[in-house]
Formats: structure tokens, C-alpha cells, sequence
């Protein structure tokens, strides 16, 4: 994002932006990301691209904003075909892009941050600060140019984002899963500026696997499923069942859990558990809550807000105040090992930099986080034969595509990733699983085997930990969810009756917390 | 890519180690290149003695003691008629390649076999026993055990009475009646020069100050750290001394340029060769004199030796007597105090001075 | 099927090496061209059938160069950059002769002191930066450089203060001969002998072999190595596994000159043999830092190194030039294997495309 343009775009208005895709074919070792690609995005419109995560969706958007170059295909912006060798190209040719992940510098005010690497538009000064405020007021974005972008909540950052992209320029935007890290009130003013910026002509890619949303925003629905393109529908006629149906090929799944397991004895009991970071800051506050032997507990909050610390703290990978009792003991002085060993299985949320070693196979994967145990090793040696049965039987039971247990878990897809990954952590017989984020990322049918897999162990008297940003999740997995803002729980709710607007509420501080209560 | 960038790193570092200790390689590389051509073995066809040098790191072009050695083994091919083969050490090479190499030209049939420092003093002491016929001598060498080698000749020099004449010309020059030495490594064979540096500055002038410094305690690097050379001159130079003798090898051009940065009136002395003759032209007016070690005259006296039929035996020391050590003249900066100079070898020469080796 | 895939293997695993071997004969020759020699006589030189002598010199250095690699590797399986070998051994080697040189003990008890000594010398030099890293944060690559100094200075300075007479430098007393190690002379006595120790080489080899490879350390090590996060997630104390690998690399440098010295060098004084630590850190790279190629990498430098030396003598190059050979083998070796690992990358990529038509038409 830190290139610079020479020229405005067109004026505001007159639609432009039209982009024709054909044949796009994308190859990365082991794996074809893109193949038969094909879509025709019209200009001045809202154009869903909607797929399970792994359906090719992110590696199209990458070519489409010129981080990666097809292996084939040709792409057309305003029928002009256009070959990009870098993010350069593609804001030259009026093409911005709003990750996921904002890059946004926390201790710089709006404006420098939009200006940065783009100096040369409008200047740093007054002027720049002028088109920002334009541009804000144009879409109602209500952005001050001169807030620090650290007091800024989640909706604001991202509208920083979306006017980043605007003052390079941008006639064409796309949007990665934008509604992923926000509280179904945040979606709902996102929407809003959608349609402010469609009505000025401008043509919106929005990439999403959520198909509520999809229907509510979009004038055209491409689907992808397993790197290609696989049908178009219009959002007037289609209902979420033939989306899904195209998406997956199949119904979607439920994470209803049915009737309760909760039992009553006591596994997890946390006592008004704290953390502070080095310099003194308060992390973790006040956390206090059980789990029960067949009891699902979820942790609802929006990214950032402890989730990650409270799981490490459990973990014993960082140190925090308080107690934490596991199944009668107290195991505030153990380390990692000790409280895995003592039956703690932990799905992380980011399985990569966590849940795997990615250049080693996956029979060696099965012993990462098992070391100490059979049928990992017998204390010292590693018994490589017990070892490789299990990974048999995990890749087996958990249905794990691939070609062999001897295949490096980097070869994997994402979904069969954590497909293991769930094996391996079941299989250790634990007593209690941590799980963070345990169907992020994964295909429907990984996700559907995923919860069952959860739900079965549950109903087997395992104490579940669930964090989730996917509100369905928690809701359907859940036997109670607390909810966490700022390092503390600020509510605790049924949900059985909840709505995903209450827990919206409670999530970003808002009106209709306390009350909320289950037990 | 993250995981190249890493092993990248890895490299870089283990070449800059490799390349750090072998970095005399470099250039050493060119001279073999540019004095290949006139290398007096590919030519000599004579029917004297065969002789096989084994020259130390640096090798010929080091314009140090190897091509002082290398000097007197083309005085020989000239005068004597003597063939040759060379051989060369390089850095952190292990002992049995010292051997190899002097069995490799002992295989030959070379005869007499010279290793040009004192690190041939174990090889040859070996070697020698499996080639009773052959001759061998070691600059610098030493006997490492108490078995004598009849067939081997260690070739030593009285660096300190050399010390001692450049001793005197510093504190004849010296006008702030302050003097400074820097040694390469703190080890005896560098005291030798200190001492003897020391005794004749001191004779000169009883109240002069000496600072003395060594770049390293032991580590042999200090022969060839530059920079380390200047470091210690400089602080010489800034501590009042007008005048600085070095005894370090090519650590010597670093000690040359702190007297150029040190600016008018300030001297460097050098050592082993006559440095003013291969100085920068900035360094040479101020390289008063130079100590000189002639292993050179030894070589040859070793060499001539073997063709005269009686070979050089055990302890050898080329002292001024011999013409082993001197002092040098070029530049023309010490003519005015030579006769002093002069006169100072003539008292050691005939016994009157006795010389010390340790400080 | 099951041998073509076999043979594949095999190729992808020999490609690197033997590119990386190419590109350094290559680039070595145009070094001699430019530095005015003949590249036949050098590669004659090189390539010539190795005497008797030269086999036992060659297989005494390969252990010596193996012992070093060996050391660096264990550091770089984990992502720990032990620059410190040079003064691991330097220390250690120091310490033992010294210990030897008393016999305090008799015959091969004194040794085998001896080699404990230089195994706690080393792991306690190496553990410093250890200990450093895991309490202060401190780079283990800057701190081991300074301990190489450290190392060389204390050495020298015991040494010149406390040390043996021996012809203008000194030396330690040399061991008693009762704890000499007579080694295996395999032809003529001239030809030399193969140090008895050189089975430390195997011995060490074949224990961190299996160490790492086979024990729940060694995965700790590599998951580690890998990916420290996982690692910390799966249990393992990063720091704790920090200061024992530093300890066991250590302690293997303490080891490197011990052939050397039981096997005829007797004392700590001006033929030791400097630099090895370095040439093990470029040798565990040419092995990718697994012993069956580090064994191969410590061959070829030991190689290089000995049948270089008549160079001078015969061809007229300086036998440093192999240096550059053995320099530029290293930096191949890392440029080989990524361009084998993308060639194999898109070779397994046509193939998995390939199968995926063959399941369309199917369809």
C-alpha cells in the first residue's frame, strides 16, 4: 500500500471499474489454487465473491490486486486487458484492496497514516487533510483526520482502510471478508457506506463467506468452490440454501449441540486470574469462571481483547495472578508440559505458527505437543512405530486428506490441517480442550466433522473452552457463554436465548450486558 | 523464503569467518599472480645444489620475511647455480601438512630443505630423521626435543643487538626525549626486540621515556592486524613519543600510517626488511629506518653450505658480526647520525656492548 | 513405480550438492586463470590419486573438521548460531593438555580426564553464552564472537606467563607417554598413523545422530529449531532447551582437538591448529547440518586442504586458493538446494495438475 499514483481516477458518478476475469489458472507447489476462474464484474455494482475458505477466493484477490501473477488467464479492467506485476500496477490501474488485517500504524493520527506512501497526491499538509475530510464526508464516514488511530474502534479502522484506498485513487475496492472481525452492528454502518460508494460509481468486490450478508449487500453473487468458479446467482432470487448448496455441493451444517452434558463436577476453575504485560498494563482483569465435565464454556469477544492472553495463561505459557485449579489441583506453578501431560488438549488458533510443524511430516506432527506420552514417546526415545500407527489411525478417523503420514504437513490444505491437528488433540484423551478458533479457515465439511468431533467428546464428560469470532459457533456449541471486553468478562449469557445482536452489544461495551445472565 | 534468508545469514557469516582468517589470502593471491612470471625456480637449470623452500603463511609477496628468504634463494641460484622448489603454509593448516610438505620435497630429492620460520621447528624435527642425508634448516627454528638432529640447522638471529642500533638512531632523533615500541605478540621472541630496542635507546640517552605496547597477548593475528598496529602507535604518538619501532609483521602499515597522521617530525622505524623501500608514498618520510633481519644472508649461508660440502648443523645465530642483523639507510634520514649509529656496532661487534634479550 | 520413486529421491538429494560442487570448480578455475596458473595443473594437483600419506592426513583432519561441524550443527538445528566453536576448543584443548601434561592420573585414566575435562571446558564456555541469551536477551551470535577473543587472550596469556619454555614460544608440559595414543599405522610407519581417537568422531557422530533424530530431546530440539512457537505450545522450555544445547555443542568443540593431541601433537603450544571452528561452521552448512552430510562436507574440505598442499611446489599457486573453493562450495550449496527445492516443487506441482485432469476427464 505504499505506492503512489499519478492520476485521480475518474470523477465521481459515472460508473467505471468493470473487470472481466477468464481462465485465471494459479499453481503453488502441491497445490492448484486457481483454475477456470472466470467472472464479469460490472461496473458501479456490488459484486460478491463467495466460497469456503480454501475455495481459492484470497489467491484470486491477490492476482487481482497483483501480489501474485497468474500461471494463465487474462484479467480486463474497463476492457483494456491488463497484465499487474505488482500492487503498483494494480493502484495505477485503479484497484485498492482492504486486507483482513488492517496495516494501520497505531501512534500516527488518520491522516498520516493515509497519507503514507502517498505523499506526493495531495501533499502532507492541508490539502491532504482537505481530500480526507471530503472524502469522509463524502461517505459518511466520519473520520477526523487529526484522531490518533490507536482511540480508533474496529468499524473506524477499517473505514481508514477503505479511505486509504480512496484517496489513491481507487475506482475498484476490493474487500477481503471485511465483516470478519466486526460486531453485527459495526456490518450493518459497513453496509451502509457500500452503498454510499456504489452510488458514486464506484465498483465493490466483496469477499465473504457469509451468506446472509452476501444476500443483503450484493447485486452479483460469483461462488468458488475448490479454486474454480462453479456458478453465479442473483441475490433477488437465490436463498442461502442453493448458495450453500453450490459453495459446498451439500447442506450446511449445524453446530447445534442438542440436549445438555453439562455435568456437575468441577474441572476448570479460574479465581480472579490477572496478567499485565511488561509495561504494567492490565491484560487480563479479574477472570473468574468454571467448567464443568461435559460442559462447553465460550468466550465471545471481539479480536484482541484477552482471548489470546487468557487461553496462554490456562496454557502456562504465560504467568498471571489468581488461581487456577485443573480437576482439584492447583496448577498455577506447572508448566506447559505438566498441565498438558495432566490431559489439557489445546487447538490454536493460529495453526501454523502453533499447531504445527510445517516442514516436518505428519507423523511427526502427531508427537508435537504429545512428547512426553505414549504413543508418542516412552519418556526419552521417541517410539517412531507406536507413533506412526496413531497418525494412521488420526488421519483415518478424521478423515485427513492425504497422500501418506509421511507427507510434510505444509502439503496439507488448510481444512485437513486442522483436521489433524483436532485428532491429534482428541486423541491424547484429554480432559480438557482448549479450543481457539477450532473451524477457522476450514471447509464446511472439516467444520461440520470438526464440531461433531467437539460435541462427541463433550458428551464423553470433556470440558471444552471455546473462543470464537463466528457467533453461530459459539451459539450452537456453547452450554454458556461469558463474554470478554478489555481484558474482562463483562457478561455471561444463555444461548440458548441469546441473539448474536446481544452478544454484539456486550462485546463492543454497549447498552444490554448484565442482565443477560444464564445461571 | 524466510528460511533461505536465514541460511543466507548463516553463510555470510561462516565466509566472513573463513574469509576473516584467511584474508592475507587475498592479496597474496595477486602477488603469486603478478611474481609468477619471474619466479627464479621455473628458470634455474643449474647443477647446483637442489633446494626446497618451504615459506611460511604469506608466502612469496609478503614482502617480509619470506621474500627476504626468497632473496637469498635467487642469490644462490645465481651464485651457486641451485635449483629449486617452493612450497608455501597456509593459515590454520594442520601440523602433518607442514610434514607433507617438507616429505614432499624431500621425495624430491631436494637438498638442502630451509622452512622459513619457527613454525617448520616440529615438522622438520619429524621429518629429518627419516632423511638422514638430506640437510635441513629452520629460520628461526629451535630444537623441540632433547634427541640432536645431526642433519638439521637452526638458523637464529640476534634481533636484539639489530634493536639495539635502531634504539640508538630513535633516541638520537627523538627531540621530545620520548620513544615508543609496538610488538605484534607478547612473546619472547618480540621482547628480544624490545630489549634490545630499549638497551640502546637508553645507552643513548639514560633519562629517555619508552612506552612499549603489544597488539595481542598471544593469538599470532597480531602480525597482521593493520588497524590494531595503528591503534597502538597512535596512542604512543599521542602520549608524547616522537619516534615508534615496530616488531609486528604487517600489522607494521598501520604503525607507519598513525606517524603520517601524527604529521611532521613524527618517525616510524620498521623491521625485518627495509620498509622505506616498500612504503606508501605518503608513509616514507617518516620511516626513519628499518631493523633488518637478514634471512636472506642466512638462506644463502645455508644454501652455500650444502655446496661447499660441509651443511650447516644446529644453532646458528646471524648476529651483526655475521651480517645477520642491521639497520638501513634508505630514505637518507638517519646519514647524519650514522657514524653513531656505526659506532655503537662496531662496541657490540667486538664484545664491548653486550646486548640483553629480555627486558 | 516404488524404484522410479526411489531413484528421484536420490537425485533431488544429490543434485544440490553436486550443482554446488560445479559452480565452486567453475568459479576456483576462473580464480586460477586470473591468478596467471594452469587450471589443469591445479585440477591435476587436486584430483591426483592420494598417496598413503596423504589418505591417513585426509582421514586425521576429516575427524578433526567432522568433531567442529558436528558442534556447529547441534546450535543450528535449533536456531542457535554457536560462532563460538573457535574458542570452545581453543579453551578446551588448552585446559586438557594442561590437565594431561600433570598425569595425575596414570596412562588411560589421565585420557580419559582428560577428554572429560575438555567436554566440560568447552560446554561450560559455550554454556556462558547460553546463560547469557536466556536471562539477558543477549545474541548468542555477538556473544560468542567475544568469547572467541576471550578465549584466545586467556589462553595466550596462561600460556605465556605459566607455560613451557618451547624455542621462542611456549607450550604446556607435554603429556606423559604412558597417555600417548600410538593410533593405526596402516602402511608404513613414514606414512603416518590414523589417530586412535578419531573414533571419537564416530562415537560423537552416531550418538547426536541418534539424540537428535530418535529421542524426545532431539524432537524437542528440532520443533524448536522449526518453529519455537509450536514448540512452546507443545511444552517445550525454550530456554531451558536454550542452555543444554549450547552445553552439548560445547562440549563436542571441547572434543575436536583431542585426536590431534593424544594422537602425537602432546602439548597445547604453537602447533595447534587454529581456524577449525570456522571451517566446522561452513561445513555443517555443506551438510545441512545432518552428520551423514557433514560427514561427506568435513571429506571434502579435509580433501581440499591436503592434497592442495604440494600446489605451490608443483603448479605455482598459492594452496590458499582452495579457500575460495571451499568458500564458494558453501554459498552454492545453500543457492543449490533452493533451486532444487522449487524445481521438485513445481515438478510435484505439474504432477498433482496433471492428476486432477485425469479426475476431470473422469468426472
Amino acid at each position: 500500500m505504499s505506492a503512489t499514483v499519478t492520476e485521480q481516477g475518474t470523477p465521481a458518478g459515472k460508473p467505471s471499474g468493470g473487470i472481466v476475469v477468464r481462465d485465471i489458472l494459479k499453481q503453488f507447489p502441491g497445490v492448484v489454487a486457481n483454475h477456470d476462474v472466470n467472472i464479469t464484474i460490472r461496473p458501479g455494482t456490488v459484486h460478491a465473491l463467495i466460497g469456503e475458505n480454501g475455495a481459492g477466493k484470497s489467491t484470486l484477490m491477490k492476482i487481482l490486486y497483483g501480489v501474485q501473477r497468474p500461471d494463465g488467464g487474462t484479467i480486463e479492467v474497463d476492457g483494456k486487458q491488463v497484465r499487474f506485476s505488482s500492487p503498483t500496477d494494480a493502484i495505477k490501474a485503479g484497484i485498492g484492496m482492504v486486507f483482513q488485517h488492517f496495516m494501520l500504524a497505531d501512534n500516527l493520527t488518520v491522516l498520516e497514516n493515509v497519507v503514507l506512501g502517498a505523499e506526493k497526491l495531495h501533499g502532507i499538509g492541508d490539502e491532504a487533510r482537505a481530500e480526507i475530510t471530503r472524502i469522509s464526508d463524502a461517505f459518511g464516514f466520519g473520520l477526523d483526520p487529526d484522531e490518533l488511530v490507536e482511540d480508533l474502534g474496529v468499524g473506524q479502522r477499517q473505514r481508514v482502510e477503505i479511505l486509504k484506498v480512496l484517496y489513491r485513487g481507487a475506482q475498484i475496492i476490493i474487500l477481503d471478508e471485511p465483516t470478519a472481525v466486526l460486531v453485527p452492528q459495526e456490518v450493518d454502518a459497513l453496509f451502509a457506506n457500500l452503498r454510499e460508494l456504489r452510488a458514486s460509481g464506484r465498483t465493490i468486490l466483496f469477499i465473504s463467506h457469509k451468506l446472509d450478508e452476501v444476500l443483503a449487500i450484493a447485486d452479483d453473487i460469483t461462488v468458488m468452490r475448490r479454486g474454480e468458479t462453479v456458478g453465479e446467482a442473483d441475490p433477488k432470487t437465490a436463498t442461502k440454501k442453493q448458495l450453500a448448496e453450490l459453495m459446498v455441493g451439500s447442506e450446511l451444517p449445524s453446530p447445534e449441540t442438542g440436549e445438555s452434558t453439562v455435568t456437575d463436577q468441577v474441572l476448570l476453575t479460574l479465581d480472579d486470574v490477572g496478567l499485565v504485560d511488561e509495561r504494567g498494563r492490565a491484560l487480563l482483569k479479574n477472570i473468574s469462571f468454571e467448567i464443568h465435565r461435559g460442559e462447553i464454556l465460550g468466550i465471545a469477544g471481539v479480536e484482541g481483547n484477552g482471548q489470546e492472553e487468557l487461553v496462554e495463561t490456562i496454557m502456562g505459557m504465560r504467568k498471571g495472578t489468581g488461581r487456577i485449579t485443573l480437576d482439584g489441583k492447583d496448577i498455577d506453578s506447572w508448566d506447559t508440559r505438566e498441565r498438558r501431560e495432566a490431559g489439557v488438549a489445546f487447538i490454536p488458533a493460529d495453526r501454523h505458527r502453533h499447531g504445527l510443524l510445517l516442514d516436518f511430516p505428519l507423523w511427526e506432527n502427531r508427537i508435537l505437543g504429545h512428547q512426553t506420552k505414549e504413543p508418542s514417546s516412552n519418556g526419552f526415545l521417541i517410539t517412531r512405530k507406536a507413533a506412526k500407527e496413531s497418525a494412521e489411525q488420526i488421519v483415518a478417523d478424521y478423515d485427513v486428506r492425504t497422500p501418506s503420514i509421511n507427507t510434510n504437513a505444509r502439503a496439507l490444505s488448510g481444512g485437513n490441517q486442522q483436521k489433524f491437528i483436532v485428532g491429534r488433540e482428541m486423541s491424547s484423551d484429554p480432559s480438557l480442550l482448549i479450543a481457539s478458533h477450532p473451524t477457522r479457515g476450514v471447509d464446511v465439511g472439516a467444520q461440520a466433522a470438526i464440531w461433531d468431533h467437539i460435541k462427541r467428546a463433550r458428551r464423553e464428560g470433556l470440558a471444552v473452552l471455546l473462543i470464537s469470532a463466528d457467533l453461530d459457533e459459539l451459539i450452537g456449541l456453547s452450554d454458556t457463554i461469558e463474554v470478554i471486553l478489555r481484558g474482562e468478562i463483562v457478561g455471561t449469557f444463555d444461548p440458548q436465548t441469546v441473539t448474536p445482536q446481544d452478544l454484539g452489544a456486550a462485546m463492543t461495551g454497549g447498552h444490554s450486558t448484565e442482565e443477560g445472565g444464564a445461571r | 523464503m524466510r528460511r533461505l534468508s536465514k541460511i543466507s545469514v548463516v553463510a555470510v557469516v561462516a565466509l566472513i569467518a573463513l574469509t576473516g582468517c584467511g584474508n592475507k589470502t587475498d592479496n597474496k593471491n595477486d602477488k603469486t599472480g603478478s611474481t609468477a612470471n619471474a619466479d627464479v625456480c621455473k628458470t634455474a637449470k643449474g647443477n647446483g645444489p637442489k633446494v626446497g623452500l618451504a615459506y611460511d603463511v604469506g608466502g612469496r609477496g609478503d614482502q617480509s620475511f619470506n621474500d627476504s628468504a626468497y632473496a637469498g634463494l635467487k642469490k644462490a641460484v645465481g651464485d651457486l647455480k641451485a635449483t629449486c622448489v617452493e612450497g608455501e603454509a597456509t593459515d590454520g593448516e594442520a601440523e602433518s601438512a607442514r610434514e607433507s610438505r617438507l616429505k614432499d620435497m624431500a621425495d624430491a630429492g631436494m637438498n638442502p630443505i630451509i622452512g622459513v620460520g619457527f613454525a617448520y621447528s616440529d615438522a622438520v624435527n619429524a621429518v629429518a630423521p627419516n632423511y638422514p642425508d638430506i640437510s635441513f634448516g629452520v629460520i628461526d627454528g629451535f630444537d623441540p626435543d632433547q634427541t640432536a638432529n645431526k642433519n638439521v640447522a637452526y638458523l637464529g638471529f640476534a634481533e636484539n643487538e639489530g634493536s639495539y642500533l635502531v634504539g640508538v638512531a630513535a633516541a638520537l632523533k627523538s627531540k621530545a626525549g620520548h620513544i615508543g615500541f609496538v610488538g605484534g605478540v607478547h612473546n619472547d621472541l618480540i621482547k628480544k626486540f624490545e630489549a634490545g630496542y630499549v638497551a640502546g635507546a637508553k645507552a643513548t640517552k639514560p633519562d629517555i621515556k619508552v612506552d612499549v605496547k603489544y597488539i595481542q597477548e598471544s593469538d599470532l593475528k597480531g602480525f597482521g592486524d593493520p588497524a590494531g598496529g595503528q591503534e597502538a602507535a597512535t596512542a604512543e604518538f599521542d602520549n608524547g613519543a616522537d619516534v615508534v619501532y615496530h616488531a609486528s609483521g604487517a600489522s607494521g602499515s598501520g604503525v607507519f600510517d598513525a606517524a603520517v597522521s601524527a604529521g611532521d617530525g613524527k618517525w616510524a622505524i620498521g623491521v625485518d626488511s627495509d620498509q622505506y623501500l616498500t612504503a606508501s608514498d605518503a608513509q616514507k618520510p617518516h620511516i626513519l629506518t628499518s631493523m633488518l633481519k637478514r634471512v636472506d644472508v642466512a638462506t644463502y649461508d645455508m644454501i652455500k653450505s650444502v655446496a661447499d660440502g660441509s651443511p650447516l648443523t644446529s644453532y646458528q645465530t646471524y648476529d651483526l658480526k655475521k651480517d645477520g642483523v642491521g639497520y638501513a639507510k634508505s630514505g637518507g634520514f638517519v646519514d647524519d647520525i650514522a657514524s653513531k649509529i656505526d659506532e655503537a656496532a662496531t662496541k657490540i661487534k667486538s664484545g664491548e656492548i653486550k646486548v640483553p634479550d629480555k627486558p | 513405480m516404488n524404484t522410479s520413486k526411489i531413484l528421484r529421491s536420490v537425485v533431488q538429494a544429490l543434485l544440490a550438492p553436486l550443482i554446488a560442487v560445479v559452480v565452486s570448480m567453475a568459479v576456483t578455475s576462473i580464480v586460477v586463470v586470473v591468478a596467471g596458473a594452469s587450471v589443469g595443473d591445479f585440477w591435476d594437483v587436486i584430483f591426483k590419486v592420494p598417496s598413503h600419506r596423504n589418505l591417513v592426513n585426509i582421514t586425521n583432519q576429516s575427524a578433526l573438521i567432522f568433531l567442529a561441524a558436528l558442534a556447529a550443527a547441534i546450535g543450528f538445528r535449533m536456531n542457535l548460531f554457536n560462532i563460538g566453536i573457535e574458542g570452545q576448543y581453543t579453551l578446551a584443548a588448552y585446559t586438557a593438555a594442561l590437565v594431561a601434561g600433570q598425569a595425575w592420573f596414570p596412562g588411560k585414566v589421565n585420557i580419559l580426564v582428560a577428554l572429560l575435562v575438555a567436554m566440560a571446558v568447552g560446554a561450560a564456555w559455550a554454556g556462558i553464552a547460553g546463560v547469557l541469551k536466556v536471562t539477558r536477551g543477549v545474541s548468542e551470535v555477538i556473544s560468542t564472537i567475544m568469547l572467541n577473543a576471550i578465549a584466545g587472550t586467556v589462553v595466550g596469556y596462561l600460556l605465556s606467563n605459566h607455560g613451557q619454555q618451547y624455542g621462542q614460544g611456549r607450550r604446556t608440559t607435554p603429556i606423559p607417554e604412558s597417555s600417548q595414543l600410538a593410533g593405526w599405522t596402516p602402511w608404513k610407519e613414514s606414512d603416518g598413523a590414523i589417530w586412535t581417537l578419531v573414533i571419537l568422531a564416530v562415537l560423537a557422530g552416531v550418538t547426536i545422530s541418534f539424540l537428535i533424530n530418535r529421542t524426545r530431546f532431539g524432537f524437542d530440539l528440532r520443533a524448536t529449531g522449526t518453529n519455537e512457537d509450536a514448540a512452546v505450545v507443545s511444552g517445550v522450555e525454550v530456554k531451558k532447551m536454550v542452555v543444554i544445547s549450547m552445553l552439548i555443542s560445547g562440549a563436542i568443540a571441547g572434543l575436536i582437538w583431542m585426536p590431534a593431541l593424544f594422537g602425537g601433537a602432546d602439548y597445547y603450544g604453537p602447533p595447534f591448529q587454529r581456524t577449525l571452528g570456522f571451517t566446522g561452521i561452513a561445513v555443517a552448512l555443506l551438510g545441512r547440518n545432518r552428520p551423514l552430510g557433514i560427514f561427506f562436507g568435513a571429506v571434502l574440505f579435509a580433501w581440499l586442504s591436503e592434497q592442495a598442499n604440494p600446489l605451490a611446489l608443483v603448479a605455482d599457486i598459492s594452496p590458499s586458493i582452495v579457500q575460495i573453493t571451499q568458500g564458494v562450495v558453501v554459498l552454492a550449496v545453500v543457492v543449490a538446494y533452493e533451486v532444487v527445492r522449487r524445481w521438485t516443487a513445481a515438478y510435484e506441482q505439474r504432477e498433482l495438475k496433471a492428476a486432477l485432469d485425469r479426475e476431470a476427464v473422469s468426472a
